[in-house]
């Protein structure tokens, strides 16, 4: 069978070298075109990489802790139908008999191909759901066949034995670095107001029902987006990066063509920051499809690396079942984020009169490096009268 | 107080005779009590006139009815035995059921056809067939089957002011059931099973007399540690299948029972619909009790062995549990 070379592809804008951080394979193990195959490291994240073909892993050339460069090959894997996913390059290994292809290590398991595992639907949904492999699983029914109670009960034993402590997942390691690495070097200063959702619950309904009944629902994130893109036009100091080390001549700080706005949306045992580009240049219409769609593909782990990328400011909003108020950590290297609270129904004074609005309390985190109070309190007011206004651009 | 499933019967069809002037009742000896009594005292109470006696042609009043029904009344028809339901069938599939549709929706067939089906001891080959699998095969009917006499109250009413041809289903063996009515219940709507006993391990979906043989083999389980719930149908035609996917999404497990013959029968419609529409939650096979395919022998002994009973689907259940 012809044998397939994995490589090292590029990931981000600057990366060159990446550290590898584990196999999630052994030599000997089947894997499938576009499965985890290794973890790397890069100056920004741990990032899974996905196998190039479906076979065999039949060497492993660049172990654990061990250094490449984009491009290098670091294992063959061996596969009949020589399928390459996208991301990798791939050549058919040369047959060099000077240089014999090495025996795998560990024995091969007896060949599951083509091999049907006698299971229930349900059995087999559960299975897929929690990533229980059904091959594994003595089934209890009728000649053997895998019921939902064997998958069960393999999970519960699975459970049982799990260590106390886990290492971490890749997206919970990637999480960890960039928020150590936020509190450890970005000078961080919050400033809160409240804002209020009169005019905006009316303009959210009469918005929808101007657009087509296909079109996504617009959300306040929509108009937080519209509203916050138009702020930082006018605040270009604030629309901008940190980089290098304060005390160093290279240290730089680098101002944003355009709006990148990263969404922070919570997925299971972590968070993804899905960024949304040019805001400034979008209706809500766009941005609620936008929004959806990058949304829709980040809970199925379907975003593109570049759709994680460039963006300089984010908003977190933990939505109507969240709290009153919060702060967020900067996700670096942006250098400012947005927490809102949820809506509620408070008592406030207007025109002298105790009345009851609609009102969430903001609170804008920044990078003291890059902009100072009295900025990022004028950007926080306007930003206010943005959302407290009707001048919005639904197309 | 306990009243019987015919004593129900009748004081459905009395309230509703004297509730709607467009109600009658009418068939083979209906003005006489009908063959098991059900009608009895209705003449007396509404007159001949609306408890019409009928010669012996079901084809003949089925027409009868059908016209009634077309020009504004409400008949009741009582057709005494489903068996014989096959004289009626050309009137009730190619007119009862199609003028609604062939009239573009300007006419209205408000028809309720009662009958009797099942075995009840003896009574042979011709007058103890289950035969209901044939009218649900025909747009255009409804099909309904109690299962207790309280239920037979409220569903005799909701199929009489629904204002479509309906096939009214009962069960000999329940005729003598007794049950206590609760005074203001709510009439059941049409088209809408319930669940007769609530379960987690299996579902047991059932129809008819049917029903109580499940109740009881889901005591017998419940005994053994397995949770039965059991879903009543009431309605065959249209088919609940949204309270079948609920209970089969939480059981995984499906198992219909009926006393007609499995071939073509009711359950193999629905063992085909879930196997198509909840495929991702079955956890093993859809199966099925009921009769063997032959006819309903004379001789009790062998309508015994032959007639599916609580230990069919106790054996049936265990074994979708191993």
């Amino acid at each position: 069978m012809p044998q397939v070379a994995q490589a090292i592809p590029k990931i981000g804008l600057v990366m060159e070298e990446v550290k590898v951080v584990r196999w999630l394979k052994t030599v000997g193990d089947s894997v499938v075109a576009g499965e985890p195959l290794l973890e790397v490291e890069t100056e920004k994240s741990v990032v899974e990489i996905e196998a190039a073909a479906t076979g065999q892993l039949t060497e492993i050339l660049v172990h654990a802790e061990s250094v490449a460069t984009v491009g290098d090959q670091v294992a063959w894997i061996e596969s009949a139908e020589a399928r390459v996913a996208g991301t990798s390059a791939a050549a058919p290994r040369s047959t060099d008999p000077q240089n014999p292809a090495p025996t795998p290590a560990t024995a091969v398991p007896a060949a599951r191909d083509g091999e049907r595992i006698r299971s229930t639907p349900v059995a087999r949904k559960l299975a897929a759901e929690r990533g229980v492999d059904l091959g594994a699983i003595a089934g209890t029914g009728p000649g053997g066949r895998v019921q939902l109670d064997d998958v069960q009960r393999a999970i519960d034993a699975r459970r049982a034995v799990a260590p106390a402590a886990e290492p971490l997942s890749s997206m919970r390691r990637a999480l960890a670095r960039a928020m150590t690495l936020s509190n450890a070097t970005i000078p961080q200063f919050t400033v809160s107001s409240s804002v209020e959702w009169t005019e905006l619950n009316v303009l959210r309904g009469e918005f929808s029902a101007r657009l087509p009944a296909d079109s996504p629902k617009l959300s306040v994130n929509d108009f937080l987006l519209q509203a916050i893109a138009r702020a930082l036009m006018e605040f270009p100091a604030l629309n901008a990066t940190f980089s290098g080390d304060p005390e160093s001549a290279d240290a730089r700080i680098e101002s944003a063509k355009g709006a990148h706005i990263g969404l922070v949306v919570a997925v299971d045992n972590g968070l993804l920051v899905p960024v949304i580009h040019g805001v400034e240049q979008l209706g809500l219409a766009e941005i609620a499809r936008r929004r959806q769609d990058c949304v829709r593909r980040g809970l199925k782990g379907r975003l593109k690396r570049e759709e994680l990328d460039g963006a300089t400011f984010s908003i977190s909003n933990l939505g109507a079942q969240g709290p009153d108020r919060f702060t967020a950590i900067i996700n670096p290297p942006q250098s400012a984020i947005l927490a809102v609270g949820r809506q509620r129904d408070c008592v406030v004074a207007r025109k002298g009169a105790v009345v009851v609005r609609p009102l969430s309390d903001l609170t804008l985190t920044v990078d003291h490096r890059v902009a100072d109070g009295r900025l990022a309190s004028r950007f926080l007011a306007r930003l206010v009268e943005i959302l407290e206004g009707r001048d919005w651009r639904l197309k | 107080m306990q009243h019987t499933f015919i004593e129900i019967l009748r004081r459905a069809l009395d309230e509703e005779l004297a509730r709607d002037a467009a109600v009658y009742l009418v068939g083979e000896d209906v003005a006489a009590g009908g063959a098991f009594g059900v009608t009895r005292g209705l003449a007396q109470k509404h007159g001949t006139a609306r408890v019409r006696n009928t010669p012996i042609s079901e084809a003949a009043i089925t027409g009868l009815a059908t016209g009634a029904a077309l020009c504004g009344l409400k008949p009741v028809l009582e057709i005494m035995f489903i068996d014989f339901a096959t004289l009626s069938m050309d009137c009730l599939v190619n007119q009862t059921a199609k003028y609604r549709y062939m009239s573009g929706g300007q006419l209205a067939v408000p028809l309720v056809v009662r009958t009797q089906a099942g075995a009840a001891g003896g009574a042979a080959a011709q007058h103890s067939q289950s035969l209901e699998a044939w009218f649900i095969h025909v747009p255009g009917l409804v099909v309904v089957a109690p299962a207790t006499p309280a239920e037979a109250y409220g569903l005799l009413k909701s199929s009489i002011r629904l204002g479509e041809p309906v096939l009214f289903v009962e069960h000999k063996r329940l005729y003598t059931m007794k049950e206590e009515l609760a005074e203001d219940a709510a009439l059941p709507p049409i088209g809408r099973a319930r669940i007769a006993r609530p379960g987690t391990d299996v579902t047991l979906i059932a129809y008819s007399a049917m029903v109580q043989t499940a109740l009881e083999a889901a005591r017998e389980l419940a005994d053994a540690g397995i949770s039965t719930e059991v879903i009543d149908l009431r309605t065959l035609l249209p088919l609940d299948m949204g309270t079948i996917a609920a209970s089969v999404s939480k059981t995984h497990r499906a198992l219909i029972a009926h006393e007609a013959v499995l071939n073509g029968g009711v359950g193999a419609e629905i063992a085909a619909r879930i196997g198509a529409e909840l495929f991702d939650e079955l956890d093993g096979p859809v199966n099925r009790v009921g009769c063997p395919f032959a006819p309903i022998p004379f001789a009790p002994e062998l309508e015994r062995a032959l007639l599916p009973g609580s230990a069919d689907i106790v054996r049936a259940v265990r074994e979708m549990m191993e």
